[in-house]
């Protein structure tokens, strides 16, 4: 049977100023798919999540997010989307209970309070719902950050880097949370990292960018094989990420 | 427009409220010790001059205390998600740019409510001024106000929107700049010509000359209600087309994701 396609993206194209951040890229992700999006800096994965999300128009190309248009259909399709960045913060003074409840009513979540309760516990976070977010550790914000981005059930997760700047232990615990939940709710993901070990965790399928362009595609294997031409049968993105990096930069 | 959206943003300002002491400040403390000094001075003016003088002063600055929290508030409410690199996560949420604004401006209108309630009881109990004795008049002039500082909010988010955060500052003293010329403590008519030319295309300036004409004679000064009705009219859609107009093109340039 063919999966439904969640997320579309046709010929999309941005500039500012005469750069060219996104060129022409066109993906889609089918339903329970999660896509590691990977890239050095200044790639145009952010720019280009921030077109997924409608915060940054496009100037050509088209965004589908379960069939429909995002440029005029966003807060249908945004109830069943959510977002998180390490990038940015939940409000500071509000405790992570208050804060899931301000979001659980932006998005409408029904029974808000018991699903609340649930991602709380899934968490391990329970004990700390009246804590203010500024008195948690960052690797408990980015916690937090989860909580809030899987408060709605969402279709479509994207996720920037959302375990940035965290150590190996949290990162690994969050994974596998996130690798759990994925698989009870059937959540397609999109997933921006540069850490190399975490895209090997959890993408099935992995899309390299580098200056807005997609230079490469394939699980974290294929890409492992036909970018550094080994026969070996363990990933290695790592590698592959500097290869392409190093040889796109060079030519 | 979806009510839950405009609630939540309601609710993430009532949280921040109860757990940011100067917010509370705001709310409560700093009109009453605004109305604490006017109320001295008005007391000692009443002994000079006469009541009405005394009610002219007192009824402007309440009145002038509803403009100027209101429309520094609806700022200030739009830089607490900046501060907070909160932004980004609302705006990634369902909600509409219009149901946020509509949420910020709401708990502004809570805040002055709340506000004008515990000055009005002070100014009673204290100074002996019932500022119900402007009667019904009392709730056109607010909305006159309201109407001005939100639009006046508005206005100063889309500066926020156009050249970043580090403006803010600025967009909370602006309503000063409006105060020498909306006559608030005395008749437009002592202004030089040129101030009172300007004063007429300010309508907040309409209202406080309406209530110093109701406090004097005891009738509803409809002229100046409706000039400052429709000014306010101009007014409130040039803010809106002009924060559309940024909104547009910070969302085409990428600015609007630079905010925080």
């Amino acid at each position: 049977m063919d999966k439904k396609v969640i997320l579309e993206v046709k010929n999309l194209k941005k500039t500012f100023n005469g750069f060219t951040a996104i060129d022409d890229i066109s993906f889609s992700l089918e339903e329970g798919q999660i896509l590691g999006f990977l890239g050095p800096n200044g790639a145009g994965k952010s720019t280009t999540i921030y077109c997924l999300l409608g915060l940054i128009a496009p100037d050509e190309g088209s965004i589908k997010i379960f069939g429909k248009d995002v440029s005029k259909n966003r807060s249908e399709i945004f109830k069943e989307v959510n977002y998180a960045s390490a990038d940015f913060n939940l409000p500071w003074s509000l405790s992570i209970w208050e804060n899931l409840l301000v979001y659980a009513k932006l998005y409408e979540v029904p029974e808000a309070k018991k699903r609340i309760t649930e991602l709380l516990d899934l968490f391990e976070m329970s004990n700390l719902r009246s804590t203010a977010i500024r008195d948690l550790s960052t690797g408990l914000r980015a916690r937090a950050n989860l909580c809030k981005a899987l408060l709605n059930k969402p279709r479509l997760l994207l996720l920037d880097e959302p375990m940035a700047s965290m150590d190996p232990d949290i990162v690994d615990k969050g994974i596998n949370l996130l690798k759990q939940i994925q698989k009870e709710e059937h959540i397609t993901i999109l997933y921006t990292s540069h850490n190399m070990w975490e895209i090997e965790e959890i993408a099935g399928n992995v899309l390299f960018l580098n200056h807005g362009k997609i230079i490469a595609q394939g699980t974290p294997l294929e890409l492992t094989k036909n970018v550094l031409q080994t026969g070996g049968e363990q990933a290695n993105l790592r590698d592959v990420f500097i290869h392409l990096s190093r040889n796109q930069n060079e030519s | 427009m979806n009510l839950n959206r405009v609630f939540a943003i309601i609710l993430r300002h009532i949280f921040l409220t109860m757990h940011q002491l100067e917010r509370f400040f705001d709310v409560l403390i700093s009109p009453i010790l605004v109305l604490t000094l006017w109320g001295f001075l008005a007391t000692y003016v009443q002994g000079l001059q006469s009541q009405t003088l005394a009610s002219f002063l007192l009824g402007g600055m309440i009145l002038w205390v509803v403009f100027e929290k209101v429309s520094t508030d609806i700022g200030v409410n739009f830089m607490y998600d900046i501060w907070d690199r909160n932004v980004i996560n609302v705006l990634a949420s369902p909600i509409t740019f219009i149901e946020y604004i509509t949420g910020i401006i709401a708990i502004s209108f809570i805040r002055i409510l709340v506000a004008l309630t515990s000055m009005w009881l002070m100014a009673g109990i204290f100074y002996n001024f019932q500022i119900t004795s402007l009667g019904f008049s009392l709730v056109l002039f607010w909305i006159n106000l309201f109407i001005f500082a939100t639009a006046f909010g508005i206005f100063s988010i889309s500066l926020v929107l156009r050249y970043g955060h580090t403006i803010g500052p600025l967009t909370w003293i602006l309503p000063f700049l409006v105060q020498p010329f909306a006559a608030v403590f005395y008749p437009i008519s002592i202004l030089p010509p040129l101030f009172q030319k300007i004063a007429f295309f300010i309508p907040i300036s309409h209202v406080f000359e309406g209530m110093r004409f109701t406090l004097r004679t005891g009738q509803f000064d409809y002229n100046s209600f409706w000039i400052a009705v429709l000014l306010n009219v101009i007014y409130m859609a040039g803010s809106i087309v002009l924060f559309a107009v940024i909104l547009k093109k910070i969302i085409g340039s990428g600015r609007l994701v630079k905010l925080i």
